[in-house]
Formats: C-alpha cells, structure tokens, sequence
C-alpha cells in the first residue's frame, strides 16, 4: 500500500485490550485520512449520546495519506466530542509528532475506555505498551516530555495533557514537542478523563510512495508555489503568524475588551513587529516545512514559543493589555499548563466585561497583565476563580445572567477577527461545525488578504458559495493532512496531483472536493443528531445588532440573514440546516 | 473569458521581475518557473538577456526586454541601440517606454519617431509600448495608441509597473477599442490575481504582465468551484482609475482630469461609500 500505512490500533484502557480496526479501501478512498477518516471512525464506534468525558467516548489520533512524504506533512489530527462545544470536534497539530507516529508503521490510534490509574502509551514499531505514569502526573507537558524520553528512547515525540487536561479543564490542549498544540475544543480534557497523560512515538519505518521520481520532480515545483505567494514565500517566513496584528488593526477588525471595539490603540505596542524586534530569537518548523512559521523566543524569565497572532490577541487587545512580556508569558504557561490560550483569553476578556457591567464578584479588570499568569494557572489547577473561567465563556456568561457576553458560537469562542467587518468570515463562523472557530474556512484570505482573490469584505453576496468551498477544501486538506498554509498557495488539483504521486491513485481535483463535502457533511449529520440546529447558527447578538463603534469596519453588522439561507441550500441541507436524504446519498453516507 | 482555461491563460502571460534588486538567482528562478507553468515570455531588465536566453534556448519560452525603462527618458538612440543590443542577446520581445512628458506635451512627430526607432532596430522581435496610461487623460491614451500603431509597433502596453497605478479595465477597453484586433493589448502593472487578469482579458487585453503569474495560474484553477462567487463585482470605485487617482504621485492636470471624472461619475451617488 502505498501512502497509507494500513493498520490502525484500537486500544480500550479500561481493558489494556489491544484490536486491529480494519480499514476498507473504499472507506479510505472515500475518508482519506485526518479528520475525514477519524469522523467516519469516530461516528461508527460513538453515539450522539456519547459523553465526551465518559470512558466509552473514542480519542482518535490519525495521520494522513501525505504524513512523512511531503513538505509541512509532520501533523496529526485528533479526532473526538469535545467538552466545551458538545459537538463532534477534530484538533490539529504540527511538529514531528505526526510523522514519527506514521514511521511506527501505523495510521493511527484509537483510544477508548479509561486507565484505572494515569498511563501513558509507547508506540515503537514493535507496537503499543501502555505504560505507568502516576509518576507523571501533575508534570506540566515540557517536564513531561523530558521525563518520558529518558525513559524511552532520545529523539521520540511526546504529546501530553498539563495539569489543566488532568483536571479537565473544558479547553485543555494536548501538547507535542514542546510547544505545537492541538488546541482547540478540549481534547486535552478528553485525554485526561481517561487517565492517559501521554504519548509517545519513535519509528524507524518509511511510507511507500508509489512514483518516488515523479515526487523528486514535483518538489521543484511545490517549493516554487510557496516561494512565489506572498503569504508562505514572505510573511510568515518574516514574521509568523503575528504579522496580522497591524494588518488586523489597520481593518479595524482587531477585536477589543471583549469585541466591544475593532481598533486597539495600543496595537502597535504588541504587534508582530515589536515581538520580533524584543522576543524573537530564532525560528522553528514543523517537519520538512520551508515556511518555519515558528518563533521561539525569550523574555527576561523565560523561553518558549510564541506567541502567535490569535494568542497576541486573546492576552493582548482581548484584555486591554498592552505589556508584551506579560502576553508571551501568560501564553508560556498555558503552553506548559496544557491550554488553549484563544479561549483562555476570551473567557477571561468574558469575565473582564461581566466584571464591568457589575456582575462578577471577581475585580478582574480591562488592561490587568500582571494578573495574567496567575489568572492562567489557577485555570489549569481550577482554583478559586479559575475553577468557574476553566468552563469557559458560555458556561460563564450563562451562569452569570449575561449570555450574550460570551463571544462564542456552539461554545467555542471566537478569535482575533472581529466579523462585522468580513461577512464571509461571519458566515465561516456561524456554520463551522466545531464552533467559533477561524480556520475551517479562512475567509480573511479573500476578504482582507487577498488570496486567492479579493472578495469584497462587505458584501454577502457570493459568501455562501465561497464559505462552503473553502470549508470542503479544508476539510480535505485535514484529511491527507498538511499545513493549512499551503492552501493559501495550492490549489486541490495541486493536492490531487501530490496525492496521486504518492498513492498511485487517480484523484482528481472534483472527487477530493467532494470528499471534503462527505466529511463535512457528516461532521454535520453527528451535530444534528446530538441536537444541535438552526439555531445554533448563529453569532453573538453582539455582532447582528451592534455596530462597530471605530475604525475601517465603523458602523457595520453581520448581516447572517441574508447568507444562511444560501448556504444551506448550496450545502443541500433543508431550511433548518439538516442535510437531506438526496445529499446524504449523493455523497454516499 | 467565460471559461477560466488555464493553459490559455497561461500563453498571455510574461512572467515579470523588474526590479532593481533582483539578483541572477531569482532570474534563474524566473526561467526555472515559465518552463514549469507554461508562461508565453520572461519579462526582465536588459542585463539578464543573455543569461535568460541560455536558461531558455529550446524551452519555447521567449525572452522580453525593457527598454528605457522605467521612465521612457533616454534618447530615442540609446533606446533603440538598448533595443539592438537586448535583440543581439536573444530578445523576442521588447517593451519600450514612451517618452511621456513628450506626449504630454503634445510633441506627436518626436513619440512616434522615438518608437520607430526602437521597432527598426528591434526587427525581427516584436515591439510593446508602453504609455504608462496613470499619466495621461483618455484622449492622450488613444492618441499614444494610435501613434504606436502608425510607428508599426506589435502591441500597445499599458504600464510599467512603476507608475502611480497600473493596469485598469478602463484604459485597456479603450486601448483595445483604438488599436483595433490585429495590434496587441498587454495590460501590466498591479495585477495580482486572478480575477484582475479575467477582469483585463475581458477588456480586451491579450497579453498580461505580472511577477504574480504563478498565484494567478494556481487560483484560477479553483474558479470553477464557484465561478460567479469569486467574479462577484466588486464596487466599480474599486477598478476605477479615477478612485486611485493620488495627488502626490500625479501631476496636478492629470490628478485633476481624474477627480473630475469621479465627481460626475454616474456610479458615485450608489457607492460613494469611500466619501461618508
């Protein structure tokens, strides 16, 4: 087999029990790999009614057909339900995690059931050892990480759950080498509820490509894509991901003191340049990645990675904070703490503006960054405080008679792009199946960076159309997997052409497409089936009433109305966003 | 265009890197770029001719060289012995600049005699000139055309790529309107895209400048995901040149040629959305 490594271990930590899941080779050909396969998995072995932090919920860890073979191809997705959203949720991450796992000669791993006491997992190419680590437990995820490899084998790639994925915290991440991070939705607190505080993986395997001269021939090109785009060849090579704050500011979609504004005054003073002028001191990638997008960098205490833009953010113009050192190193320790830094931020900003309108009983006010760090630990540890922001914003909001201030949709929060300014990305936001989340369909290319085209920002007409492309696209990218980046300089007949060097398969641009529509769909199918409808479409009535007070998106709202209908339609889903039996067939699920 | 054919596409673009910091590795890359997507020409400074040539020799790739680029200020002999000397080196192409104070100041014999020149001494390659239409009024623009054409130039150019704005639908409908079917249109200068390249295609223009060849080859292989979503029309102020009309970059007759325009535009009640 070639791409694939063919084999996929199901392990119950209840049981220790260890079962072979056979993969058909239409199921691949129609799932791919990533989150495509790990949805179709996912939905096969749980129910809607699958709680997410019960021991019969699946933590579905997979790579992709392209894992280990092609440039940015060292990520992995996890795939499970996550706590914060409730909804069916895949978490990526970058690193070299993802292809070591696949050297082990693996795809993948499915972890269900719960350890009766904390474990970790040792996959060698000899297979899966579950280990002991109750003398892991309470590490954070670096201590953890140096710890495990002494005890297996130099070079491996750990990825972990901190203190805030043991304690279950609802937006615990799961780490890898060091400071790569699957972020969002939780996952870290799914990990943890089954005792499992890691991962570790070493392989000495290869992946069998099917044409090793075509791929020699088609990386000339592949490198001459990324170089000539001015996103992958120049800004984030420059810059990271931080390079977006001015960008953002200048568009007056930079998100402030909880979204009340879209202008941060004080942007200048936190933006990708002054980080890269203070901080930085060198650059990191992931595997095989030209782009090195990474920065690692130092303040006068400490050293880690980042922060990146969303993060610059959520500790930054979130808050109304404007010390750098305090934003890098409040996103060190959520690093460490296993946290995802977007919805820590904004549960805190959540908090700030509760605390505002009189009541939160916690002083926690706008601009406060020396409370930063403590605020982030005592989330991860659920102390004091902590323990009520460590639900998250909706939860939050909700508890304090004030819903309507926790700028989330499904219950994950929102991040750095305020979408009164950028209709599709309103759009992106509202429909995305895993909640309030940015990169499922990366709407700012077209609307505000002008990849590949520019879309007018403030229109809707058009946006459904290209919300859901972008979305299917995306949804196929996650399953071959590789750096979301390279969309912005790839188009899938590129994706295709890669694929089929290295399978021997015949995709065409069309057919990946429309297995980017199956496993979006079925992404779909699962939330319709826990209950999740129309109305959960939907944003803060923020952003549909409010207009922005300043900036380049002055007096703007979100008009959803005028898009959703649309986008139901093109999806094939009925007027209250379920897919209909003619799409389901259509797309043969 | 009504289909987006990426070949086609393809064969009108001069893939482009004029600038004064470009080194002979990214002339290398250049080459290396228009064997691998197919582009028509490399468009590049005179110095890397013959270094170009060597890269493309059998590659059915043609070799484009400025001439009195980028201000069109040299004499009318220096430009055309630049013109010989681009040709000697493996040029096929050569993109002149007019002397365009001379056309402003209406000197017809003296622009049509400085691109004679240059096509002479250019024959057997082809000839583009470039008017560098963000200067000029409309009927300058058609009067450049027509002496381009009367001088027996093989296209007429929009712009250099280093004027106060580039190409726009505009001035292209109206190049191509002047020259009539059998003189090229080569729109150059700011076109980053795919649909900025649809958009002049349709205009009229056969013939495409851009260092930004390679996005619009890639891109515009997803515009038959949503073809009207991505060509939605944007407001026309947008690819208006009288909305890129700055007075710091423009001389004050023609900024004020421009702003007139806008002012009684039949589009501005509609979307004067820039002016609230």
């Amino acid at each position: 087999m070639n791409g694939w490594m063919g084999k996929i271990i199901k392990i119950d930590l209840s049981t220790g029990k260890q079962e072979t899941v056979e993969i058909d080779d239409n199921i691949r050909r129609k799932y791919l790999g990533g989150r495509g396969l790990g949805v179709k998995l996912y939905t096969e072995i749980c129910s809607p009614q699958t709680e997410p932090l019960c021991p019969q919920n699946a933590l579905i860890f997979l790579t992709g057909p392209l894992t280990a073979v092609m440039p940015t191809s060292g990520r992995f997705h996890v795939i499970s339900r996550s706590p914060l959203t409730n909804t069916i949720c895949d978490s990526s991450s970058g690193g070299i995690f993802g292809a070591e796992l696949k050297k082990t000669g693996l795809d993948g791993f499915i972890v269900t059931g719960k350890a009766a006491k904390p474990v970790y997992l040792n996959i060698t190419d000899n297979g899966i050892e579950i280990r002991n680590a109750e003398h892991f437990w309470g590490l954070n995820t670096q201590q953890t990480k140096e710890a495990i490899i002494k005890e297996t084998k130099a070079g491996s790639s750990v990825a972990s759950i901190g203190p805030a994925g043991e304690n279950k915290v609802l937006f615990a991440a799961i780490m890898n080498d060091k400071d790569r991070t699957a972020g969002r939705g939780g996952m870290g607190a799914v990990m943890g509820s089954k005792n499992l505080k890691a991962v570790v993986v070493k392989g000495t395997g290869k992946v069998s490509v099917n044409d090793p001269d075509a791929l020699k021939a088609f990386l000339p090109k592949l490198d001459r894509l990324i170089d000539k785009n001015p996103i992958t060849g120049k800004s984030l090579q420059l810059m990271g991901t931080s390079v977006l704050v001015n960008v953002m500011n200048a568009h007056g979609l930079y998100p402030t003191r909880n979204f009340q504004g879209g202008v941060f005054n004080d942007a200048e003073g936190v933006s990708g340049e002054k980080l890269s002028e203070n901080f930085v001191h060198k650059k990191s990638a992931c595997y095989k990645c030209p782009i090195a997008c990474g920065r690692t960098t130092k303040t006068a205490n400490k050293e880690g990675e980042g922060p990146e833009y969303e993060t610059l953010w959520a500790f930054g113009a979130q808050l109304g904070v404007n010390d750098l050192t305090a934003i890098t190193e409040a996103n060190y320790v959520c690093n460490e703490l296993g946290l995802d830094t977007i919805t820590c931020g904004s549960t805190i900003g959540c908090a700030m503006e509760l605390y505002e309108k009189g009541v939160f009983p916690f002083e926690l006010k706008w601009g406060d960054a020396d409370k930063l760090v403590k605020l982030v630990e005592d989330i991860a540890y659920k102390r004091g405080i902590g323990t009520e922001l460590s639900l998250g914003s909706k939860r939050l909001a909700e508890k304090y008679g004030r819903p309507e201030l926790a700028m989330q949709v499904k219950g994950m929060e929102i991040p750095a792009y305020d979408p009164r300014g950028v209709q599709g990305q309103a759009l992106s936001y509202a429909t995305n199946n895993r909640g309030g989340c940015h990169i499922k369909a990366y709407m700012i290319g077209p609307e505000i960076l002008g990849s590949p085209v520019f879309l007018d920002r403030f229109a809707t007409k058009g946006k459904a159309e290209i919300v859901a492309l972008l979305q299917d696209i995306s949804a196929m990218v996650d399953s071959i997997i590789l750096c979301r980046f390279l969309q912005f300089a790839m188009s899938p007949s590129t994706f295709a052409e890669m694929l089929n060097i290295v399978t021997g398969l015949d995709f065409t641009d069309d057919e990946l497409l429309k297995i980017g529509k199956r496993i979006y769909t079925l992404e779909r199918k699962f939330n319709i089936e826990a209950g999740f409808t129309r109305k959960d479409d939907t944003l803060p009535p923020r952003f549909l009433n409010e207009f922005l007070p300043e900036g380049a998106s002055r007096n703007r709202i979100v008009k959803l109305d005028e898009m959703l209908d649309r986008y139901y339609k093109i999806r094939g889903w009925d007027k209250n966003g379920v897919p209909t039996d003619e799409t389901l067939k259509e797309l043969e699920i | 265009m009504e289909n987006c054919d990426i070949n086609k596409i393809a064969k009108m673009i001069d893939h482009t890197e004029l600038k004064s910091n470009s080194g002979q590795k990214k002339i290398l890359n250049l080459c290396n770029e228009a064997k691998m997507f197919g582009f028509v020409s490399v468009c590049i400074n005179p110095a890397y001719v013959k270094f170009a040539y060597e890269q493309l020799k059998d590659s059915g790739v043609l070799v484009c060289s400025v001439i009195g680029f980028p201000l069109g200020m040299n004499t009318s002999k220096l430009k055309a012995l630049e013109a010989e000397q681009a040709v000697s080196d493996g040029a096929k192409e050569i993109d002149m600049v007019i002397n365009v104070g001379a056309m402003r100041d209406k000197k017809y014999d003296f622009v049509k005699d400085d691109i004679k020149q240059v096509v002479e001494s250019s024959s057997p390659s082809h000839v583009k000139v470039i008017m560098e239409t963000c200067y000029l009024t409309d009927d300058e623009i058609v009067k450049a055309c027509q002496l381009a054409v009367e001088a027996g130039a093989h296209f007429v150019k929009t712009s250099t790529g280093f004027g106060a704005f580039g190409a726009f639908p505009h001035h292209v409908k109206l190049m191509r309107e002047t020259v009539g079917p059998d003189i090229g249109v080569k729109a150059a200068g700011g076109i980053s895209n795919f649909k900025d390249a649809i958009r002049l295609i349709n205009a009229g223009a056969n013939r495409l400048g851009t260092s930004a060849g390679v996005m619009i080859l890639e891109g515009a292989k997803l515009f038959k995901f949503a073809p009207e979503a991505w060509l939605e029309p944007e407001i026309p102020c947008h690819i208006c040149p009288s909305r890129h009309a700055t007075m710091a970059k423009l001389p004050k007759a023609v900024y004020t040629y421009y702003k007139k325009k806008c002012l009684t535009c039949e589009h501005r009640e509609k979307y004067n959305r820039f002016y609230d």
